[in-house]
């Protein structure tokens, strides 16, 4: 094979949705042994680009080259005939919850098949050991893939289109559910298969991840490629987002709003984060505190959040407020798409679910004059973009949908707001959007729980960390930390 | 950044056409439920035409006594539809509790248990059985976690055997004024039975919109565990979705024992299915979180003039029944194509 010819070709690359220009005539290319990182905002089109190149979404006009197999593109579907010749690894795990981790590897898999189609378990059950022991994961062939935790779920997806000896592999957000342990095995695979001539198209909101493993960057904007094939050395974090942007960008600083001398809000005593533990998790937080928890995935940071939510019940110990009345709390969670939003119904119905206590009178029938106003208020404090109020909640962007949960949380005018992953797969501008967000409502005297795994979200925001690791505060920086301290301290566990 | 929100919003208006105007309106209509309105509209037209005796004002208030019974089980069934669930066991209620407080009231003698209670406990041990069941219904599936199809289905023929063993296998000839007022007497020249369903249709739309019950049930129906992250209390609403729901099939079973003054061993056999029916033909999703009284009604009606109709035209009875599944057909693609084209999201019914 031609190793000089690029792996993939495309050209002229349209699509739209409704009256939504996700692309506007991109051309792409990818070459052989490359890892080539597509940037660009929520919405910019990197997502829809990836989808046409794997069949996913039909592209509406345009050609479409990978390896040897050449598609010109009119709308209709076209997947079955590249499927041969890439894997696409898409932003959430589309695993068979209830089939075991070697069925979900070898799906379809004729690696496993024998004639007719049957398929040998014996030989796959062969395979999937080798392969998890390759990655060095700790899990068994014949566990089942609903058991395992979010992270694990996602190498497991990786894992399979890697296995599949495609020569064009998407990822796209892998890292977004992984720990740092579990990143770098990813990091390791990527470059090992790279060096075999795998091509990867690499899409992160992570920059450092892209300097990181990344050969080659394209950008887009608005469904327009604004920078092509730029070798990753080229560029600097700075030049990359005023890229992205369009527009310069300030990043914004913490502020420490804590008042330290007023009674706590939420306290937990002796709290038993899993079913076992002997030793319970103290913490209490402060009016106008910006609290992170930090720590490994399934270390118990998401657990204690829920507890603190009031969703989950410790396993012993004991959440309480001041005088005895727990606080208000409102609750993000860390999952939008499962947990966080009803898609069919509209922004209006979404936030105002969070406060029905508020906003319905006697009868408990909703006070509609009163529902708008606050709706109203509550959607221009979170900076929500919709055609209306009354638009599905399905149909806005990342960002604007992980607003509606913010503006669904703070309903019921909170005391303490607890938010899990609060900018996960969310663009840099609703980011920050979000960060002043919570710097604002800290300001104005609520407590702010925030549980993040990205250091730089946690070095923005929180004026205390707190790691947590296998049930236990293992760890906790306050006020003037660097990011060198809270790096180290994150990964001290790790 | 209210100027940022109101700037995109009026640049949206500025750009709609008088199309895309006209698609926002057909999304209105038939996100309110009102897609079958035009259908019933034609059908009643050509029921004046073909049959004379159709556009009468008794004929037109009998359908709606007729379609009262299976209307209130339709709205109770809509309770658990709305949050993703279902209850075959309505069937079993419709026939059941007024079968239990009729053999209460009357005397041995007549088919009774002998216990001969108060004329006025017909009402409240109907409906007390049949929020009792649907009690149990909401615990099965709440607390010990089944899936109702299975616990509401084995309940329904438990039922349908409970009717068989309280009654001896014999109908009750007239239980006793407070069982039959509801379903027999007249009020304003209208049938009462009628006026009930008028009343519970209003009431509960009103709830389903306004209430916060009603959003609690949308928002569960659309997705559970974003409602219960909401801090809605999704347990509670569940279970108390099954309790209305066999309220309201427990006042539907005293309606249709009131029309016929007795109760009768078969009574509401086969209901359950036109319930299903109406509410799809309605609009309302059977994978949660979506349908409209105003749809439901219509669901309800459609069925009530069809069924009439084809009494009337003299369809020979075997062909009213294909012909009514035809319909249930024909309408719940309709609906579901119309939902499709209207929003863009796919509804499961």
């Amino acid at each position: 094979m031609d190793t000089h010819r690029p792996i993939v070709e495309m050209r002229g690359i349209s699509k739209t949705f409704g009256s939504t220009k996700a692309l506007r005539g991109v051309d792409f290319t990818v070459m052989h042994g490359e890892v080539h990182a597509l940037l660009g905002r929520n919405g910019a089109g990197k997502s829809t680009l990836v989808s046409t190149m794997s069949g996913l979404v039909a592209s509406d006009t345009g050609t479409i080259r990978i390896a040897r197999t050449e598609v010109v593109a009119n709308g209709q579907p076209y997947a079955a005939k590249i499927r041969d010749d890439i894997a696409h690894v898409q932003q959430t795990p589309q695993l068979f919850n209830l089939l075991t981790v070697a069925e979900n590897l070898f799906l379809e898999n004729p690696l496993v098949q024998k004639k007719f189609g049957v398929v040998s378990h014996k030989r796959m059950m062969a395979e999937a050991t080798a392969l998890l022991d390759k990655w060095n994961i700790d899990i068994r062939a014949e566990s089942l893939a609903g058991e395992l935790s979010a992270g694990t779920r996602q190498l497991l997806e990786i894992m399979k289109a890697l296995s599949r000896g495609v020569p064009v592999i998407i990822l796209d957000e892998p890292t977004a559910a992984l720990s740092n342990a579990e990143k770098r095995m990813l990091f390791e695979q990527v470059k090992a298969l790279k060096a075999l001539g795998i091509s990867f198209i690499y899409i992160s909101h992570h920059l450092d991840e892209v300097f990181e493993v990344a050969d080659t960057v394209t950008i887009l904007r608005d469904g327009l490629v604004v920078k092509e094939r730029e070798e990753v050395g080229n560029l600097t974090v700075e030049l990359i987002a005023d890229l992205m942007m369009g527009e310069k960008t300030a990043r914004s600083v913490r502020v420490d709003h804590t008042q330290a001398d007023a009674p706590h809000l939420l306290r937990a005593n002796g709290v038993g984060l899993y079913p076992v533990t002997e030793e319970g998790v103290d913490f209490q937080i402060q009016p106008g505190e910006i609290v992170a928890l930090a720590g490994p995935v399934g270390g118990g940071k998401e657990a204690l959040a829920m507890m603190l939510a009031g969703q989950l019940t410790p396993y012993k110990g004991k959440i309480s407020g001041t005088g005895g009345t727990l606080p208000t709390i409102g609750l993000v969670p860390t999952d939008r798409h499962a947990s966080g939003y009803v898609g069919m119904l509209g922004v209006r119905e979404n936030v105002a679910i969070g406060g029905l206590d508020l906003l319905s009178g006697r009868f408990g029938f909703i006070n509609l004059d009163k529902e708008a106003a606050h709706v109203g208020s509550l959607a221009r404090q979170t900076n929500v973009i919709a055609s209306s109020l009354e638009q599905a909640v399905s149909q806005l962007s990342g960002g604007n949908q992980q607003k509606v949960v913010f503006a669904r949380a703070l309903c019921q005018n909170p005391q303490v707001i607890v938010a899990l992953s609060p900018t996960r797969g969310v663009d840099v501008g609703a980011k920050e959007q979000l960060y002043a967000l919570l710097r604002d409502l800290a300001a104005k005297g609520l407590g702010v729980i925030v549980v993040s795994d990205e250091e730089d979200e946690i070095a923005q925001l929180a004026n205390r960390v707190v790691i947590v690791f296998q049930g236990r505060i293992t760890g906790e920086l306050r006020g003037d930390y660097t990011m060198k301290d809270l790096i180290l301290n994150m990964e001290g566990v790790a | 950044m209210s100027s940022a929100m109101t700037g995109k919003a009026q640049a949206q208006s500025g750009q709609q056409t008088g199309r895309s105007r006209l698609s926002a309106l057909g999304s209105a209509f038939v996100s309110g439920g009102y897609t079958m309105y035009p259908v019933l509209a034609l059908l009643v037209l050509v029921g004046a035409v073909v049959a004379p005796n159709f556009a009468t004002g008794i004929n037109l208030i009998n359908i709606l006594e007729q379609v009262s019974v299976l209307g209130l089980t339709t709205i109770g069934l809509t309770f658990v539809v709305l949050i993703g669930r279902l209850d075959l066991s309505l069937e079993g209620i419709v026939g059941f509790a007024p079968m239990l407080a009729a053999v209460c009231l009357v005397p041995a003698t007549a088919g009774g248990f002998g216990i001969e209670l108060p004329s006025w406990m017909g009402l409240v041990v109907a409906l007390g059985t049949a929020g009792l069941i649907g009690y149990f219904n909401g615990f099965m599936v709440v607390r010990v976690g089944l899936n109702p199809f299975i616990s509401t289905l084995g309940l329904l023929v438990l039922l349908r055997g409970g009717v068989l063993i309280v009654s001896n296998g014999r109908s009750i000839y007239s239980p006793g004024p407070a069982l039959t007022y509801l379903g027999s007497a007249k009020l304003f020249g209208l049938p009462v039975s009628v006026l009930v369903f008028a009343l519970v249709a209003t009431v509960i739309g009103l709830v389903f919109k306004y209430h916060r019950y009603g959003r609690a049930l949308y928002a569960i129906g659309g997705n559970e565990d974003a409602a219960r992250a909401a801090g809605i209390n999704v347990d509670r609403v569940i279970w108390s979705a099954f309790v209305f729901a066999g309220l309201l099939a427990g006042l539907a079973g005293v309606l249709m024992t009131g029309r016929l003054d007795s109760a009768v061993t078969t009574q509401g056999q086969g209901i359950i299915f036109s319930a299903f029916a109406a509410a799809v033909i309605g609009g309302v999703s059977l994978g949660g979180g979506r349908g409209t009284m105003v749809g439901l009604v219509s669901g309800v009606l459609l069925i009530g003039v069809i069924n009439n109709l084809l009494t009337l035209a003299q369809v020979p009875s075997f062909y009213v029944q294909a012909s009514t599944g035809a319909v249930i057909i024909v309408a719940a693609v309709l609906t579901t194509v119309a939902s499709r084209r209207s929003s863009g999201v796919r509804t499961r019914t």
